[in-house]
């Protein structure tokens, strides 16, 4: 098991190297090294994903340590998923580093197996924090996309105006993803709080942080779609977007104490 | 990923095209529908929420905040007179939260007129996001509902008591029934009772150099074989595990070891040592690895070379003053209509029971008193409505990000655009 923990590790960092090489050398032989290796990180921590899940007899997503590792393995699911349409070399190093410090990072708390707490044994647990943290993966690559952006649009900057273009794309298609699934984990969540507890709302921090996300979200798509905000104001939202998804997740489990106060 | 809104078409304003008319009630209703004026009350709102949450709530939050930050008390008071200690419960909260209803009515409202005057794609996409804000507006509607008719309240009973109204904060909430809690359990993920898979013996012979892990399975023998014995000799000694009890106590009248409870307070493990023709009983503890009680054989204990120590996880827990990890917490009720027993249910957390339109949770218990369960009863018709919003919400939201861009992609492969 902690093998196939710290191959995954060590493919997103070398995926980060190739990548790094890639930009450097401008050789494609690179970039095609990159992805297979964020590729290879993917599916080896899928195995470890899969054999932890039948070890413990539940879902692999109870604790800092697995939600950290389930974070790293979206990240590489929503950028694999857009390298396919799309083929942005610092795009790839970003997302490996994101990925690999998303899995240093969990080296670092206890990865032994626990029991559940009676509060998050339900079936509800697994496609709560998925969905939630595919939209929090859509999210990060977000706003990797919206500061790609602003460094493209810096004053003389020589990039394309395509290039732009294309990044204002990706920029919205990847929040209107990741904003599909925060509803769908802010609300799947709500049911389940409501079987557990009896409420299914209870201004919770946790809650009340995603709710305050998913304004910021909101406001961004209501200000693409219907305003036609584009360029620096739209990355700009993205990057606070963010950082409200890494309080949400993060700044809430250590900084706050409530209902969630077990994901720390 | 799903396919997502097109870049290329934006969405009509609901506030266009202008309606006629120019009175206060046409002014109120154009600022309502004005994205402007929504994206402000959201940001307040979430402004509000930021407070809330970086702030103590409630009674027990400040209470607690105060025990560790006595100094802040001033402080503390005076933002509980601003009614920033109970923000979400605050009539300007309130009041935000009925804007924002008023906001998303009236652009919901002058969406769906949107419906007809748009065409092919964008239809699409207006009818999804109409739906989405329908959704919206019934999980406010359910949440409304829910606050003005729905009940809450706690019934706290021993085995054997029976209640037919709960407390709530707006007074009892009566019950058509009767609950009597016939039982109540507490499980633990181990059994604190027996000793768990990792625990085991250590059995060390030190004049021969020899040392061994053995798992505390009982009655299984197993053989003591010096290093230097020759090979297919007989083992001089076999040791087994005769009993386990979680907390040893010993009668003083029988003399009868018995464990006084459930509890791994004091585990201790009974080995038996056969060898040169004896058999030699004693008990081994966990917590106390340098006190041995011998019983059986009391003289052939100096004859026997073997040392022993019972390693025990429970034991690890109990020194260290941790609680066990618990399991489930479970409630058997009985329902009792017109002193007849009519139903029976054993209920959990993330396992309510509901009856006639109340639904009983599992909430508390206490540790130091088994016997007694503390069990919130909630009546809240404003659940379906709110479940038919979220409903609503995820069918709007995949129409607009699924539905509409495939259809989009759709019209341009058939049209040549590339």
């Amino acid at each position: 098991m902690n093998l196939l923990f710290n191959l995954g590790m060590a493919a997103y960092f070398a995926a980060l190297v190739c990548a790094v090489v890639c930009l450097i050398s401008k050789r494609k032989l690179f970039d095609l090294l990159a992805n297979l290796l964020i590729l290879a990180g993917l599916l080896t921590q899928t195995v470890y994903l899969g054999l932890r899940w039948q070890q413990a007899g539940r879902a692999p997503f109870s604790n800092m340590f697995e939600s950290l590792v389930l974070f790293a393995w979206t990240v590489a699911v929503v950028y694999l998923v857009l390298r396919i349409r799309i083929r942005i070399p610092w795009l790839a190093a970003a997302s490996a580093t994101l990925s690999a410090l998303a899995m240093a990072h969990a080296s670092t708390f206890e990865s032994a197996i626990q029991p559940l707490m009676p509060a998050l044994q339900s079936n509800w647990l697994s496609f709560h924090v998925m969905t939630c943290f595919l939209g929090y993966g859509g999210f990060a690559i977000s706003a990797l996309v919206a500061v790609g952006f602003l460094v493209a649009d810096r004053k003389g900057s020589n990039v394309l105006p395509e290039t732009r273009e294309t990044l204002e794309t990706i920029l919205s298609q990847t929040i209107s993803f990741g904003f599909l699934f925060l509803t769908l984990g802010i609300l799947t969540g709500a049911v389940w709080a409501n079987s557990a507890w009896g409420t299914y709302w209870s201004w919770d921090p946790k809650e009340t942080w995603s709710l305050i996300t998913w304004f910021v979200y909101a406001a961004f798509l209501h200000c693409r779609f219907m305003r036609g905000w584009r360029g620096r104001r739209a990355a700009w939202i993205s990057i606070i977007g963010f950082l409200s998804v890494l309080f949400t997740y993060y700044g809430v489990n250590f900084l706050l104490t409530g209902l969630h106060s077990y994901a720390s | 990923m799903p396919q997502v809104m097109s870049d290329q078409i934006q969405l009509p304003s609901p506030t266009l095209p202008a309606r006629g008319g120019s009175g206060p009630v046409e002014f109120v209703l154009s600022r309502l529908a004005s994205l402007k004026f929504a994206l402000t009350v959201v940001a307040l709102i979430a402004l509000a929420c930021v407070v809330g949450t970086l702030i103590p709530q409630g009674p027990q939050q400040v209470a607690a905040y105060l025990e560790r930050h006595p100094g802040a008390t001033s402080g503390m008071n005076l933002l509980s007179l601003l009614g920033l200690t109970r923000v979400f419960y605050t009539w300007w909260f309130v009041g935000l939260l009925f804007v924002f209803a008023a906001s998303l009515t009236v652009c919901t409202a002058r969406r769906f007129s949107m419906i007809r005057r748009s065409a092919g794609v964008q239809r699409a996409r207006v009818i999804g996001s109409f739906i989405t804000h329908v959704g919206l507006l019934l999980v406010l509607a359910g949440g409304a509902v829910g606050v003005i008719w729905g009940q809450k309240g706690i019934i706290q009973l021993h085995e054997g008591e029976s209640a037919s109204q709960a407390e709530g904060q707006e007074g009892s909430m009566l019950l058509p029934f009767t609950v009597r809690l016939a039982k109540f359990a507490l499980e633990y993920h181990e059994n604190p009772a027996a000793p768990v898979g990792n625990d085991k013996l250590l059995v060390q012979w030190s004049a021969k150099k020899f040392r061994a892990e053995f798992p505390i399975d009982l009655k299984v023998e197993h053989p003591v074989i010096p290093p230097d014995a020759p090979a297919g000799a007989e083992p001089p000694f076999k040791v087994s595990v005769l009993r386990y009890v979680s907390d040893f106590s010993l009668d003083g009248s029988s003399g009868e070891v018995k464990s006084r409870s459930d509890k791994p307070n004091n585990p201790a493990v009974q080995v038996s040592v056969t060898g040169g023709g004896r058999t030699n009983t004693q008990w081994v503890f966990a917590r106390f690895p340098d006190f041995s009680d011998h019983g059986g054989m009391a003289d052939a204990t100096d004859s026997m070379p073997l040392q022993f120590r019972f390693e025990s996880a429970h034991a690890v827990v109990a020194a260290a003053g941790r609680q066990w990890s618990i399991k489930a917490f479970k409630s058997t009720l009985e329902v009792l209509e017109q002193g007849v027993v009519v139903d029976s249910r054993t209920i959990m957390v993330n396992s309510p029971y509901s009856r006639r339109g109340y639904t009983f949770y599992q909430v508390n218990y206490d540790p130091n008193d088994l016997t007694w369960s503390a069990l919130q009863v909630v009546k809240d018709p404003g659940v379906p409505v709110v479940y038919g919003g979220f409903i609503l919400i995820m069918v709007g939201l995949t129409v607009v990000f699924c539905v509409s861009p495939w259809l989009d992609a759709q019209r341009r492969t058939k049209g040549g655009i590339s």
